[in-house]
């Protein structure tokens, strides 16, 4: 589904990332691992066209999304990708409800009626029915964050990126997004999403360890594993830890 | 202080957009400042200087006919009072006799008199504000005709009457302390003695004007009484030291006070504008405070840091405004000098500013300071963490039928919720509105013909004045004979000008002129009342009206030929010309008391006004004749002139103002909201769509913005003209608006200059990313 070929991104003499190519196959749940400042994130926002890179190309279906317009970009985007940030990054003059609806009445996919419909059967599925008119700050960071995945898959994207979904959660709201997570994945979703949290990464189908810009592990999990096991140990032969 | 110095160029680097418009800003403030109070430290100067030089008198009256010289001494040694005397001769001529370069001076409306240089006082000044001197031959012209003609020492002014010519040479240009303004309806040449009897010996009519300079704390109501009471010469208008100087300082001061009114204005607006700029770029700095606090770095040492970039940026500002100002005053200020010259005080054109300045920079810096300190009374955690930031904004509702529009959708929906924000640059787009729209309004209203209402007459097409003859009423009838077979003029009336006594309310007498005409063929709108309706009435000018503290209804006791006349109080109507003084009623003037028939008349529709006045030139070769519009201009002089510098000058600081807010905003409000902006580029907003959506927000607001801004002006605008112009006689205006510029072309352009700046300015959303938001 999408190819990400010999990437590299530099910023003001830094190189954030250095020549990493690997791909995306539908329905795929990986996880990016690294220390911190090692170009996760980086990697995740240049992989979505979120940023530009200096070099390389992501082909998403065989479409070079790196040379696309910021216009075209955008729409792309629109259409065709979900976001969750860590943060639960939401515009707090819109109710939650209408900032899950706004990406769906921005595409014009469907009527209005429709996505609404679908934004009430998502939050419904998220459960957190009954915070429709909230403001952002008057819920729970747990119910932001699913409001954020409600937002992030009220166009029926094509993949899911996300950005530290559970750094800003406690355990109990952290369980309840993985639960969802891992749902979505069964269902067919491509996941791609970057974590601190083995309990996260765990979750995923392939883990890809980044340092100093670069891949420098790989680890595809095998079929009824402990993978929570598995993934600390394989961390531990890195010596080190997450 | 190397520390200091270092941590402010690398706060300058970072905030180089928002640190030049900040810059940029306090450089308009301090111009403004200094500018306006050079103009006004000029014209102090220039007013007070030739004043001094010219000695111009504390009361004339003027004379035509014949007088005793002796009665008149007796008079000047009998009251202690008088400290200094004169009798100036003046020789009028018509202006159809003065011709320059080939043409008469027939399209000036001035009276002009011919003078000899006085001794003591009212003295005739030269360029060099010296004692102009004339040899024989020479003629000093006053400046009023080298801007409005362009005459120039060396060039030729002819007299002439039948066979008569006299050719004088320009060698002196002349100041007239008392008849310099454009508003004094005559104006006097130098000539020297011989000249003048030479000359009055085959053209011209002779008028004195009995001057007087009074001992101090001598009031001149008390030497008027005297006069008056002495039966001495006084068939003609008496005038007061006061009027003139209120003459001078209307026609160099309206200018002077524009620019001043504006800069004040504008000053407010950059001191609003200045504290909040601090205000939030302090904010934006709140986690540097904190992060400085936190490490240990003592509070005097962040307020110092601080300071000093402010303090550096005001002392740049300063000393830019400040010297900008020096060629924006003198500019503004060039009309008065040429007038008036530099005089005496030279110093407060340098002085007056630098005290502007220096009270501005203080008002900023103690604004900062105050900001500053109130900034880090907060604690570690709550400017690192920006709580004070956290305020609730309120919703808005997407519409349920759909985002068919969604920019403008969003972008409305935004403005409900953070319409506070906009409050500031709200006030600025509706101030350069007002701020370009009045002084535009005011010139359009001053230029337009129908300002002759003000001027005491009903709306006309040509005025014809008989003035210079000593059979005035042979030139009315063969006037009139003409006028009543000419098929292209559709109405006219014939009024007679002459002067009566009154008591004023401390009881004196004095003078009043009063016309006396058909008030129906060109009616006038009157403050209250109406025109007078038969000989028991009378109409008093605003002026008049209040200085008598007469009302409608009132009865008003006059003397003329001796005889005292009762009259009614039938209405009050505004006019500024003689000062702003006259009066409406049917008096019989005896023909000889007839100062001067003034005939007013419309042309038929398709007749060209200006051929019209020629032919008549040709026909009625000893009258006056004047388009109403150009009497109109001619008699307000350069204040029209001035009016279309200081629109220029409103228009372009107002651009320039609108430009600075949209920018320093747009830095404000992208930077504060750039975590809504990543939000919506995350969720598929395009970069275009997010400028477009400041773009609807900050339009919206400059488009109501320019609605407030176009009531102010005609409303408010209309009651500052209006007061402007009580002290003239016209108290009551109504701004005349040229629809087209005022409601269409000027709003179009300052949308289209803040469209352009949203363009430029809104570049910057491009910067914002959704990875700035989280710290890995």
């Amino acid at each position: 589904m999408i190819k990400v070929e010999q990437i590299s991104k530099s910023f003001k003499n830094t190189q954030i990332l250095h020549d990493i190519s690997f791909e995306i196959k539908k329905g795929d749940f990986i996880a990016v691992m690294g220390p911190s400042g090692s170009g996760k994130s980086t990697l995740l926002y240049s992989i979505s066209g979120m940023d530009s890179l200096s070099s390389g190309k992501v082909l998403f279906e065989e479409i070079n999304i790196s040379e696309m317009k910021e216009e075209d970009l955008s729409g792309f985007r629109l259409n065709k990708m979900g976001f969750v940030f860590q943060n639960a990054q939401m515009l707090k003059n819109l109710s939650i409800f209408d900032n899950i609806t706004l990406p769906g009445l921005v595409a014009k996919k469907e009527s209005a009626d429709d996505i609404r419909k679908r934004a009430s059967g998502l939050m419904k599925r998220m459960e957190i029915e009954g915070i429709e008119e909230r403001d952002i700050r008057e819920v729970s960071g747990g119910q932001l964050q699913r409001a954020s995945i409600c937002r992030a898959m009220i166009n029926n994207p094509e993949i899911l990126f996300l950005d530290e979904p559970t750094g800003a959660l406690n355990s109990g709201a952290t369980d309840q997004v993985l639960s969802i997570l891992e749902d979505l994945n069964r269902e067919g979703m491509t996941i791609m999403t970057v974590t601190h949290d083995p309990r996260v990464a765990a979750k995923a189908k392939k883990v890809l360890y980044i340092r100093d810009g670069q891949i420098a592990a790989c680890k595809e999990f095998s079929v009824g594993a402990d993978r929570e096991s598995e993934l600390n140990e394989w961390l531990k032969g890195f010596q080190l830890t997450a | 202080m190397n520390l200091l110095l270092n941590l402010v160029r690398r706060d300058f680097k970072r905030n180089r957009a928002i640190t030049t418009a900040l810059a940029v800003f306090l450089i308009l403030s301090t111009l403004l400042m200094a500018g306006g109070l050079r103009v006004a430290g000029t014209m102090l100067s220039s007013l007070n200087g030739l004043n001094e030089l010219a000695v111009p008198p504390q009361y004339l009256q003027m004379h035509k006919g014949a007088y005793d010289e002796k009665v008149f001494e007796s008079f000047v040694k009998d009251h202690d009072y008088i400290k200094d005397s004169l009798i100036v001769k003046m020789l009028n001529i018509n202006n159809a006799n003065i011709v320059y370069q080939g043409e008469t001076l027939e399209k000036c409306l001035m009276d002009n008199g011919f003078v000899i240089q006085n001794e003591g006082f009212d003295l005739l000044l030269n360029m060099d504000n010296e004692i102009a001197v004339v040899q024989d031959g020479e003629i000093g012209v006053p400046v009023y005709y080298v801007e409005e003609l362009g005459i120039q020492v060396g060039d030729v002014i002819t007299l002439h009457q039948g066979d008569y010519r006299k050719e004088l040479t320009v060698s002196t240009i002349i100041r007239d302390a008392q008849m310099n303004a454009a508003l004094a309806s005559s104006k006097r040449f130098l000539i020297s003695q011989s000249d003048l009897d030479e000359i009055s010996s085959y053209m011209g009519e002779w008028e004195y004007s009995f001057e007087f300079l009074l001992e101090e704390d001598t009031s001149t109501a008390v030497l008027e009484k005297d006069y008056m009471d002495g039966g001495m010469p006084s068939n003609g208008v008496g005038v007061t030291g006061s009027l003139l100087a209120m003459l001078n300082n209307l026609s160099y001061g309206l200018v002077a006070f524009i620019i001043i009114a504006i800069s004040i204005l504008l000053i407010m607006i950059a001191v609003l504008c200045l504290s909040y700029i601090i205000r939030a770029t302090m904010a934006e700095e709140n986690y540097t405070i904190g992060e400085m606090k936190a490490i240990g770095f003592p509070g005097k040492a962040i307020e110092k840091l601080y300071q000093m970039k402010y303090r550096l940026l005001v002392l740049t500002a300063g000393v830019i405004g400040y010297v900008a100002a020096i060629p924006f005053g003198d500019f503004f200020s060039s009309s008065v000098v040429m007038y008036c010259g530099y005089g005496n005080e030279v110093w407060m054109k340098w002085v007056l500013p630098f005290i502007g300045v220096v009270l501005l920079s203080l008002i900023v810096m103690s604004g900062c300071r105050r900001i500053i300190r109130k900034n880090l009374k907060s604690t570690v955690v709550e400017l690192m963490r920006g709580e004070e930031k956290i305020k609730k904004e309120g919703h808005y509702s997407l519409p349920s039928t759909g985002l068919k529009y969604r920019n403008l959708s969003i972008a409305l929906g935004e403005l409900k919720c953070k319409w506070k924000e906009y409050t500031l640059i709200f006030l600025v787009f509706a101030f350069s509105s007002f701020l370009i729209l009045l002084p535009m309004n005011m010139k359009n209203t001053v230029e337009n013909p129908s300002f002759i209402t003000y001027m005491g007459v009903g709306e006309s097409d040509i005025r014809i004045d008989i003035q210079y003859s000593e059979k005035l009423s042979e030139q009315r009838d063969t006037a009139i004979s003409y006028l009543e077979k000419d098929s292209q003029i559709e109405k006219y009336s014939i009024y007679r000008n002459g002067y009566v006594q009154l008591q004023n309310e401390a009881g004196e007498w004095e003078y009043i002129r009063v016309q006396n005409g058909d008030e129906s063929v060109f009616p006038l709108e009157y403050l209250e009342g109406s025109a007078p309706d038969d000989s028991n009435e009378m109409a008093l000018s605003y002026l008049n009206a209040s200085e008598l503290g007469k009302e409608v209804g009132d009865s008003l006791r006059v003397t003329y030929l001796g005889e005292e006349l009762l009259f009614t109080i039938s209405g009050i109507y505004q006019d500024i010309t003689y000062g702003g003084k006259t009066a409406k009623a049917a008096i019989d003037f005896d023909e000889n008391d007839v100062e001067v028939y003034i005939i007013y008349l419309d042309v038929r529709d398709g007749v060209n006004i200006a051929e019209k006045t020629q032919e008549l030139r040709n026909i009625l070769t000893d009258s006056k004749i004047t388009p109403i519009s150009e009497f109109v201009s001619q008699t307000l002089g350069g204040i029209t002139d001035n009016m279309s510098l200081v629109e220029g000058a409103a228009i372009a600081i107002s651009l320039l103002l609108i430009i600075l807010i949209t920018v320093m905003i747009l830095q404000l409000i992208t930077a504060r909201e750039h975590s809504a902006i990543a939000v919506k580029k995350a969720i598929g907003f395009s970069n275009r769509d997010i400028r477009i959506q400041f773009g609807i927000r900050i339009l919206m607001i400059q488009f109501v913005a320019i609605l407030m801004g176009t009531l102010l002006a005609n409303s408010l605008g209309e009651a500052v003209f209006g007061w402007m112009l009580s002290s003239m006689g016209a108290s009551k205006i109504t701004m005349l608006v040229e629809p087209f510029t005022a409601y269409m072309l000027y709003p179009t352009a300052q949308l289209l200059v803040v469209f352009i700046t949203v363009i430029v300015g809104s570049k910057v959303v491009r910067n914002y990313h959704i990875r700035d938001q989280i710290r890995e």
